[in-house]
């Protein structure tokens, strides 16, 4: 956790530093009159602190057998799913949810798992159709509507 | 004789055919999300919660009760069928339940897992129903320091029983108690780190918070090591554990259920706390300590009744204090706010219907459990068969589109995403989530409560010890800070492991 504790510990420390200057801009007001910045200001300073620790843990702590905290092997098809949905919520409400969530089921089904494209393409247009179906009909969510009015 | 009014009226309500459907409904949606892997109860009710905006807050609160407890059902049936736990508080039983059904013993372990459940949670129900009304009469008495403490004693629990390091588990708590400052200050009216952004004037929104927490970072971490399953094809048969298997669990669903039910109402503790814990206890209590983990039935039943015992008391704090105990029960806090509900000690006078409507679908929603559970074992092991390669896209869709429904608008969907990455690497670098929905969802009463307190004694800090209450709820959070219980939290931890 050596690596891992040094990096998290940086982030949260920058964190809790961004934090304590908005919270004393704000105004952390008197004792007797707390302002809207008074417990962000206090708790991050105790966040400041607990990561420093942990960043002094990480730099002081043993060299240990963990592993590295990525493994390289399947994270590029978490990238691909991450910008996948990234990409649908972009074009939810340009194109529409039938037209999206088809496009990309099968983009998960079909590249990402490659099932072979009969099988991507039939599966994700039945469960286009039955998520339309319960939560545009059902539950009346009203699901956006791209050009045409689907 | 009050409390015997108050439950029959309450039965009114539940009864209602209206309110059993929507039980029904909540009670099977529970025993789906228990039975699937990668999705647990926080999600699952955060996720159902937008379909029950159009419903009556007393339906919508019984459905998603019954989500949670349905859950602690169905997460047992997997881990003994596949050794898989359906969600985090069935991960003991996998241990001697999967051992069982190897050597052919899947029908009695799912029975007692069953019957273990069903005594506990009707148990827990009729506790609540006893000492509700009397933990309300005392809370009603609370002003703004003791709130202050009790809430602060929470979320050192809920730091203190994490399964990893506290520190983190206490910078979490901090990071969500720093979130939920964003937006509008409500005693000055003054917009806080919104940094320009105009989504965050809103502030951050608890529902795309456990929706990318719970369920888009657990599909990334499966996506990335990937859930291998092997399914039992042997025959399920014979549920009905045999009167030698009664004489050996029936101590343990006693020692389970009171464990759990204790665990279950201290804010922090829960459902997985107490199946561990009392896992530990049936191992140590037994005679043959060395069957254990190749099959005792004790490591079945004590669990599992510990279990749904604290999914029951959980709603003890909910109810009476408005406190939630755990990640779950925060979310509850934020669907009954949603619904126009305000929990808390007031509860039980001002909306006696939702107050003993959801208990006494409890005790109904227990019923149904044992009836439908058993029968539908077949087809929870066919719902397991689907494929993840199906199974997750379908779980991103159903995260999207109800963080989409909340206002229909895309930046709840693009908050979710958000998160679904930070609890995805938060994940990778150990720190946990539950403390920050906590801290998110307490900020808000915890600064009123710190702000209105130093109000009322003028800038003084001496409120907070010369009033006995209060003073104990620190002295409880300085002592589970400072004390070195760390073998306890060691033989815990790796217990866990």
């Amino acid at each position: 956790m050596r690596n891992a504790d040094r990096i998290s510990g940086i982030f949260w420390l920058c964190f809790a530093l961004l934090f304590i200057a908005k919270s004393y801009q704000l105004g952390p007001g008197t004792l007797r009159q707390p302002g809207p910045g008074f417990l962000f200001l206090w708790i991050n300073i105790a966040l400041g602190m607990m990561s420093l620790s942990v960043l002094i843990r990480g730099w002081l702590g043993k060299k240990s057998e963990e592993s590295a905290v990525f493994g390289r092997q399947n994270l590029t098809r978490v990238i691909f799913v991450l910008i996948s949905l990234f990409l649908y919520v972009l074009l939810l409400e340009i194109l529409g949810f039938i037209l999206t969530t088809l496009l990309l089921l099968i983009f998960l089904l079909g590249i990402i798992e490659k099932k072979g494209w009969f099988f991507a393409v039939s599966v994700s247009a039945v469960v286009t159709a039955i998520a339309y179906l319960v939560f545009e009909v059902w539950l009346m969510s009203q699901l956006p509507k791209g050009f045409g009015g689907i | 004789m009050d409390i015997l009014q108050s439950v029959l009226y309450g039965f009114q309500v539940a009864m209602e055919p209206i309110n059993l459907v929507y039980c029904f409904f909540g009670v099977l949606i529970g025993t789906l999300v228990g039975v699937l892997p990668g999705l647990g109860p926080p999600a699952a009710i955060a996720l159902l919660l937008p379909s029950t905006l159009k419903a009556t807050p007393v339906s919508a609160i019984i459905m998603l009760a019954g989500i949670y407890y349905g859950a602690m059902y169905g997460g047992s049936t997997t881990s003994i069928l596949v050794n898989i736990p359906g969600e985090a508080s069935s991960v003991v039983t996998c241990l001697d339940g999967h051992q069982m059904a190897k050597k052919g013993r899947a029908g009695p372990a799912l029975g007692i897992a069953a019957f273990g459940s069903f005594i506990a949670g009707t148990f827990a129900v009729v506790m609540l129903t006893l000492i509700g009304p009397l933990l309300a009469g005392i809370a009603l008495r609370f002003g703004p320091p003791e709130f202050f403490g009790l809430m602060l004693v929470g979320i050192v629990v809920l730091t203190f029983l994490s399964s990893g390091s506290m520190l983190k588990a206490l910078m979490m708590a901090a990071v969500g108690l720093t979130l939920s400052g964003i937006g509008m200050d409500s005693i000055t009216g003054k917009y806080r780190f919104t940094f320009n952004i105009r989504s965050l004037l809103d502030g951050v929104g608890l529902i795309p918070t456990v929706m990318g927490l719970f369920g888009v970072s657990e599909v990334l971490m499966n996506l990335e090591t990937g859930i291998k399953r092997e399914i039992l094809r042997a025959k399920v048969k014979n549920f009905f554990p045999t009167l030698k298997d009664w004489a050996a669990s029936i101590g343990s669903i006693v020692r389970g259920t009171i464990l759990g039910f204790f665990l279950g109402i201290v804010p922090g503790g829960g459902a997985i706390i107490a199946s561990f814990a009392s896992y530990a206890i049936e191992k140590k209590a037994s005679k043959h300590p060395e069957e254990f983990g190749t099959g005792a039935i004790q490591g079945v039943a004590g669990p599992e009744a510990a279990n749904n015992a604290a999914a029951g008391s959980s709603f003890i704090s909910l109810l009476t204090l408005g406190i939630p105990a755990n990640a779950v029960m925060a979310i509850f806090l934020g669907a009954l706010m949603i619904h126009g509900v305000q929990p808390g000690p007031l509860l039980m006078t001002r909306a006696p219907d939702i107050f003993w409507g959801t208990i006494v679908s409890m005790y109904i929603g227990n019923g149904m459990l044992l009836i439908l559970n058993l029968p539908l074992i077949p087809l929870w092991v066919m719902v397991l068969r689907i494929p993840y390669y199906l199974l997750y896209p379908l779980i991103l869709l159903f995260c999207i589109i109800g963080s989409y429904s909340i206002g229909n608008n895309t930046s709840d969907v693009f908050a979710m995403l958000t998160f679904g990455i930070a609890g995805y690497l938060m994940k990778k670098f150990r720190y946990e989530a539950p403390a920050l929905i906590l801290g998110l969802v307490l900020g808000g009463e915890l600064e009123a409560s710190l702000r209105q307190s130093l109000m009322m004694s003028q800038g003084d800090f001496s409120i907070f010890i010369t009033r006995p209450i209060t003073l104990g709820f620190l002295i409880i959070a300085v002592m589970l800070l400072v004390l070195p219980v760390i073998t306890r939290r060691r033989s815990l931890s790796t217990l866990k492991e």
